[in-house]
């Protein structure tokens, strides 16, 4: 029985099902099969938000072990822990207790700490940028040249004080937005598509599975 | 050590004291830089002001607490514009922060007392929905069975005024989405602007812009803000300065810093290059 | 007081982080490690706030959909097979559901969204404009642009060794460039729109609470102070 039910076949086959439950209602008008599909997505995305502790199981099995063999920077696994445990048990969707996001911890810890944290994670790109545009960015052929001189009109186009300098950066960087970058663009986004398509028929023919690959790390 | 090796030798520290520098003091003191106004801005603030009183308008969160310091400026610049108008308004979110990021423009917007917006028949807050692209064709079908609760009062969502005549994307006369990502516009536009034809403007990160260029042209988004100077073109037009109008001088000033840096450092390169070859 | 508190910790995150400019330090790492559980943990109260409002919702209203939210619960659980070396293939069901399903809602009008339509509005675009030369000459380079960087990405058959698709694919990478370059232009504006964000809290520019600016100094100060001195010690040292 273990054996049928490791069959890779069973997964595969419940791909196409699914996938072919929502396209065939889509081109072909069957009223029951239509409401099934409408169902059947609802339904899905239950399961899929089951999956949510995922995430959590995996850090604290790695982090603990760091923790217990008190390995390099074991103290940070015990702050992560922490907070997570903090925001998580403050969080919960229990507003007769008074948790949720109305408990004052839960709104502390998210205003406070997660905003800041979030918000500045990702400007910090902006000081490496700068950098790398100053080291690397450089005219070394008629490509290389190509990007610069784009780039650079771009940046002038959105920076107030060039436009207000010279009112041609807006008519030029318009062009590059409507011309070079819209045709590289749209065939991006048609062979995309196709690609897509090709994955899908790919998937619906059972060839494809990479998304089975992985699991059973203890 | 020669000039030009130490412009190829620099340590990269102080390339970031020079952005701290461009960015800090243009904001500790506003140099009062002028802003001149785009087409981006102009076709966005018209295709709001086209709309007809009484219409339906969903808002769409497709950002989070990472994308809030370039778009939320526009969120609460739009707000404004959708609240002085007689519309009403739906929020959603795609994202999981966007109710929270919602909380925030709330407590500094204040709709009831400001604009005199009542919850529930103005305007309702319904909260994330889950799983992207799926769970946008979910809304489509059936807005009240895919968000059932709303995310301000908690009660049924099907109870409000708002909701009684909108159950489906049909219902909808407009879609305005704040994005930075997936999921966003391509799923927008393959789950609501195809199948629907419900019309979609949008303001999103700078880095977003280039693919949404096949789109515009299309016609199947009508209007984009890309990015933090066109949303502060766009408080321009609404006689509504925020904060990205205060942030204008320091954009202006980091880019004149990112442009004199190229400049700098390729004719460097340039001059060895000459030099090695001479 | 809470509030106050809640400016200083802010702040104190906020700076925490960007010490990474000066190099790797423990005021870097606890930043990244409290941001890595918080951001775990939030997500977790989302998802379980949003199953909460869906049992209220739809999900409680007959005894077939009770029985179909049981079902849902019970197939969520085979996820977490996937830390079991005995039963992992499990775990493969829910994930071929969620694949399977999304495939399939994508599939659904990708065709019109992104590839007819597009191709449409390339058909669209007219080659002349009458009274508008320019917008007429651009309209010939996009019917020209667009085949030839499409082109570029075909590696079917070994059609690049023809003389005319050496030209096509200098058109195409010319095109591919400039538009790259467009790209660059606007990660910088979004990656300093996002520091300048932060820039504006630290410095208490309204409407952010104005308390954060005597914080930013006090401690931008107590950071340098620490890693400078750090550095300096470890020299003498």
């Amino acid at each position: 029985m273990s054996e049928t039910l490791r069959r890779v076949e069973i997964p595969i086959v419940i791909t196409i099902f699914c996938t072919l439950l929502q396209i065939i209602p889509f081109y072909i008008n069957i009223p029951p099969l239509e409401a099934a599909s409408d169902t059947f997505r609802s339904w899905m995305i239950l399961v899929a938000t089951c999956s949510t502790f995922i995430g959590l199981m995996t850090l604290i099995m790695i982090h603990s072990k760091t923790i217990q063999k008190q390995s390099k920077g074991w103290y940070y696994s015990v702050l992560m822990i922490i907070f997570m445990l903090a925001i998580l048990l403050t969080g919960l969707p229990i507003p007769e207790a008074g948790l949720g996001d109305t408990n004052p911890m839960f709104d502390f810890l998210f205003k406070n700490i997660y905003t800041p944290l979030g918000s500045t994670m990702y400007s910090i790109i902006a000081f490496f940028i700068t950098s790398a545009a100053y080291r690397a960015f450089r005219a070394r052929n008629i490509e290389a040249s190509l990007v610069l001189l784009s780039g650079l009109l771009m940046v002038c186009k959105n920076a107030p004080i060039m436009t207000t300098m010279w009112p041609g950066f807006v008519t030029i960087g318009d062009w590059i937005f409507d011309v070079p970058n819209m045709s590289t663009m749209r065939a991006v986004i048609i062979g995309s598509a196709l690609g897509a398509i090709a994955l899908a028929v790919r998937t619906l023919l059972g060839m494809e599975r990479g998304y089975l690959r992985g699991g059973g790390e203890e | 050590m020669s000039l030009l090796e130490k412009l190829h030798s620099i340590d990269r520290r102080w390339i970031y004291l020079l952005a701290w520098i461009a960015v800090l003091v243009p904001l500790a003191n506003p140099l009062g830089l002028p802003v001149s106004i785009g087409r981006d801005s102009t076709s966005y603030y018209n295709y709001i002001e086209g709309i007809p009183d009484g219409s339906v308008i969903m808002v769409t969160f497709d950002y989070g607490i990472s994308a809030m310091p370039e778009l939320y400026p526009l969120t609460v610049a739009t707000f404004h514009h959708l609240w002085s108008h007689n519309f009403k308004v739906i929020v959603v979110a795609s994202w999981r922060e966007g109710p929270m990021v919602m909380d925030i423009v709330l407590k500094e917007m204040k709709p009831a007392e400001t604009y005199g917006k009542v919850y529930g028949e103005d305007w309702i807050e319904l909260g994330w929905f889950a799983q992207q692209e799926v769970g946008m064709a979910a809304l489509g079908k059936d807005i009240s069975g895919t968000l059932p609760v709303d995310y301000i009062e908690k009660k049924p969502t099907t109870g409000f005024p708002i909701m009684q005549d909108v159950k489906t994307a049909e219902d909808i006369d407009l879609l305005v989405s704040f994005e930075t990502g997936t999921p966003g516009l391509p799923e927008w536009v393959r789950q609501w602007g195809t199948p629907y034809g419900t019309p979609m403007i949008m303001g999103c990160i700078g880095v977003m812009v280039p693919e949404v260029a096949p789109y515009l042209q299309t016609g199947q988004l009508g209007a984009l803000i890309p990015g933090l100077t066109a949303s502060a073109e766009y408080e321009q037009i609404l006689k509504h300065p925020g904060l990205a109008t205060a942030g204008v001088d320091a954009i202006s000033m980091s880019h004149l810093l990112v442009i004199v840096l190229v400049i700098i450092g390729n004719a460097a390169y340039f001059m060895s290059k000459s030099g090695g070859s001479s | 007081m809470a509030d106050l508190l809640g400016v200083w910790v802010t702040v104190f995150f906020t700076l925490a982080i960007y010490t990474f400019l000066y190099k790797e330090n423990p005021w870097f790492r606890i930043a990244e490690s409290v941001y890595l559980g918080i951001a775990t943990g939030y997500i977790i109260t989302v998802d379980l706030k949003y199953l909460r409002d869906q049992w209220t919702g739809v999900w409680s209203s007959t005894g077939f959909m009770m029985t179909a939210f049981a079902f849902a619960i019970l197939i969520g659980l085979l996820w977490y097979f996937r830390f079991s070396r005995k039963y992992f293939y499990l775990y493969r069901w829910p994930l071929a559901i969620i694949v399977g399903t999304g495939i399939g809602q994508a599939m659904q009008t990708i065709i019109f969204a992104q590839f007819l339509s597009q191709i449409g509005g390339q058909i669209s675009l007219p080659l002349f404009v009458a009274g508008d030369p320019l917008t007429s000459f651009n309209n010939i380079l996009i019917a020209i642009m667009v085949p030839c960087v499409l082109l570029y990405f075909w590696f079917t058959g070994g059609t690049h060794e023809f003389g005319a698709m050496k030209v096509i694919d200098k058109i195409a990478r010319y095109t591919m460039m400039a538009g790259f370059g467009s790209a660059f232009g606007y990660t910088v504006l979004t990656r300093y729109a996002l520091f300048i964000g932060r820039a504006q809290y630290l410095l208490g520019i309204p409407p952010n609470p104005p308390e954060a600016k005597m914080a930013f100094i006090t401690i931008a100060i107590a950071f340098l102070a620490t890693l400078i001195g750090y550095d300096v010690v470890k020299k003498q040292t």
